[in-house]
């Protein structure tokens, strides 16, 4: 029993992880009976239908949630109610099953300058993940994560309660989508490079980033592409802020072309499909303003400004993007960084992913002693099962300084 | 006299036509190892001598709220199937079988529909969706217009079959069952029960 206790006591004490944005929701395959395909092109990352559902507030497009839930809600309030508001509560459902999935990830990975080369990393991380709709307007996702890091189990349960006035502008609190790399989520092992790259003070887009943020989205002309916009305030490091300035960021993009963002047929007609196609491409602009604060030095300000494109075509994806920060500490030299990368994906099957990414970050521009990193990540994606996944990565370091930590991947996850 | 010889033409040409001298055959069909006895289809695969030419009007199969309706959808071959989209999402409806041409439809809107004849007698061929795997329906093509879908509870009828001897088949998506000689009278019917199982 002691023992019990004890180890309830460590992973209670043992929080606040970086907890990764969370998209790949299981309980929308059994509210639509549907496959995790349609939303994904390999789970978690997002197929342009999963975007446009996504857009729409977790609901399907153009009005038709309703009928497309085969799984029935249970009311919390009758359609009527609505008429006696503001002498009763607004009317609203509920799933009508606990809206709760799972995502698990074991890795075995090979590094190349560890003590231990090979490590069976099974399970790396456990993910209760639950999305869905309260009633016309409100929708919620969020996770329980539990992550093994070093030995040490981390936990974090980030989650968003959001209010959708129209897929135009929805209003979010709690989990904000502060990260500017790809809406669609990434495909890799390996987390981006912009988005694990920290300023002076140990910030970095990965971790979490909670506050209030205003978005939207609508679609183009013809009812194709579209475009995109959020802008939030947040805590920029952690569940409690350790300093008191706000952090703030921004994105847009503009899709030419491809699904509408918001969804809909009009204009969407071709000779061939698939829930990996949408040929298009899309711009997008972000910033990201912030203080990052930690123990015993002064405070950093940092602007992060850059862009990305991301292009599909047919089979092919190309995706890309750069950031450019620049940091101030009282008393020290600023300091500029530029990090970037650019990855292809090949859908040879539709089970079967190749890609190759290439990194590059530069801390301090300005600074010649301080060479850039730089590498490549071939790899492959297998889709044993739409939500069985594995994946193997190669990652090669190309500079001089880290060319020995290569690491070699076989991760799997299976959702449920 | 000759009125009556009118009369007796005009009897004799109705007696043999199909209208007449023709009979239900019904029965229940009870599959194995499957959540319920529909969706088998029970039909007459051929009648020696007779053609039979395919509607004017088109068939239509329905894609809404990602499913196909119906899921099992007999037809007589020079059947044109029309596929209509009601979703506000994009389907894109191809087979994988040959006697269908491997045929892949493309995507249309919500509204539309894309066409294709079905040609080939005996043809089964599996209906699936590009971007929505677990949508999924058959056509099956059939060299006469006697065949019947069985019900949830097993029950069918196959209505008006010429009078005589035929042969009487069954064809289930995932389960197998015998085909039976049937002797169908020239007023009534005639009851055949099946079984289907793996």
């Amino acid at each position: 029993m002691k023992t019990i206790a004890a180890t309830v006591v460590l992973i209670v004490l043992v929080t606040a992880i970086a907890a990764e944005q969370v998209h790949a929701i299981p309980s929308f395959s059994r509210k639509y009976k549907t496959s995790c395909s349609t939303c994904h092109y390999a789970a978690p990352m997002l197929n342009a239908f999963g975007k446009a559902f996504k857009n729409n507030g977790y609901r399907y497009p153009g009005g038709t949630d309703p009928e497309m839930t085969k799984e029935e809600p249970v009311s919390i309030g009758s359609e009527g109610y609505k008429r006696v508001w503001p002498d009763a509560i607004w009317p609203a459902d509920i799933p009508g099953t606990t809206p709760i999935g799972i995502w698990a990830i074991g890795r075995i990975e090979y590094a190349a300058i560890a003590d231990v080369k090979w490590s069976l990393e099974i399970p790396h991380e456990l993910e209760f993940l639950y999305g869905g709709t309260i009633g016309e307007n409100f929708s919620f996702f969020g996770e329980l994560e539990i992550e093994n890091e070093g030995n040490e189990t981390e936990i974090g349960f980030p989650f968003a309660l959001q209010y959708d006035f129209s897929p135009g502008f929805h209003l979010r609190v709690g989990m904000a989508n502060a990260d500017p790399t790809p809406t669609h989520l990434r495909l890799t092992r390996n987390h981006y490079n912009m988005a694990s790259f920290r300023s002076r003070n140990g910030w970095r887009f990965r971790d979490d980033h909670n506050g209030v943020e205003v978005w939207g989205a609508a679609n183009g002309a013809g009812d194709r592409g579209g475009f995109t916009y959020r802008l939030g305030m947040v805590n920029g490091q952690g569940l409690t802020d350790i300093n008191p300035q706000k952090d703030f960021f921004g994105k847009a993009t503009y899709k030419i072309g491809g699904l509408g963002e918001i969804g809909g047929t009009e204009g969407a007609e071709s000779q061939a499909s698939d829930f990996y196609l949408d040929n298009s491409v899309t711009i997008g602009a972000f910033f990201y303003k912030g203080t990052a604060s930690r123990a015993n030095v002064l405070d950093e300000d940092f602007t992060v400004l850059g862009g990305d494109v991301d292009f599909w075509y047919n089979r092919f994806i190309l995706n890309g993007a750069l950031m450019l920060m620049n940091s101030t500490i009282e008393g020290t030299a600023d300091r500029s960084s530029m990090v970037y990368y650019a990855q292809g994906n090949y859908v040879i099957y539709p089970w079967l992913i190749g890609l190759v990414r290439y990194e590059w970050e530069d801390r301090d521009t300005d600074a010649d002693l301080v060479k850039p990193v730089n590498a490549l990540i071939p790899g492959v994606t297998v889709m044993a099962r739409a939500n069985v996944k594995l994946v193997f990565e190669f990652k090669k370091f190309l500079d001089e300084a880290n060319k020995k930590r290569d690491t070699f991947t076989l991760q799997f996850n299976f959702g449920i | 006299m000759r009125a009556l010889f009118v009369v007796m033409t005009i009897l004799l040409t109705w007696t043999w036509s199909d209208g007449l001298l023709a009979g239900d055959i019904k029965g229940k069909v009870k599959a194995k190892g499957v959540k319920h006895s529909g969706d088998a289809v029970i039909f007459i695969d051929k009648i020696p001598g007779k053609t039979f030419q395919p509607p004017k009007e088109h068939v239509t199969m329905d894609q809404k709220n990602l499913v196909f309706i119906p899921h099992i959808l007999p037809v007589v071959v020079g059947s044109t199937v029309d596929y209509l989209n009601s979703d506000d999402v994009l389907h894109n409806v191809f087979t994988p079988d040959k006697c269908a041409e491997k045929f892949n439809l493309g995507t249309w809107p919500k509204g539309q529909v894309r066409s294709f004849t079905f040609t080939d007698p005996g043809c089964a061929s599996v209906m699936l969706c590009k971007v929505h795997p677990e949508m999924e329906a058959f056509i099956l093509v059939m060299e006469t217009p006697y065949y019947a879908v069985s019900e949830k509870d097993g029950s069918y009828t196959v209505k008006n079959v010429p009078a005589g001897k035929h042969t009487l088949r069954i064809w289930h998506e995932k389960l197998k069952g015998e085909s039976v000689t049937v002797e169908v009278p020239e007023k009534g019917e005639v009851i055949v029960n099946f079984e289907v199982k793996k």
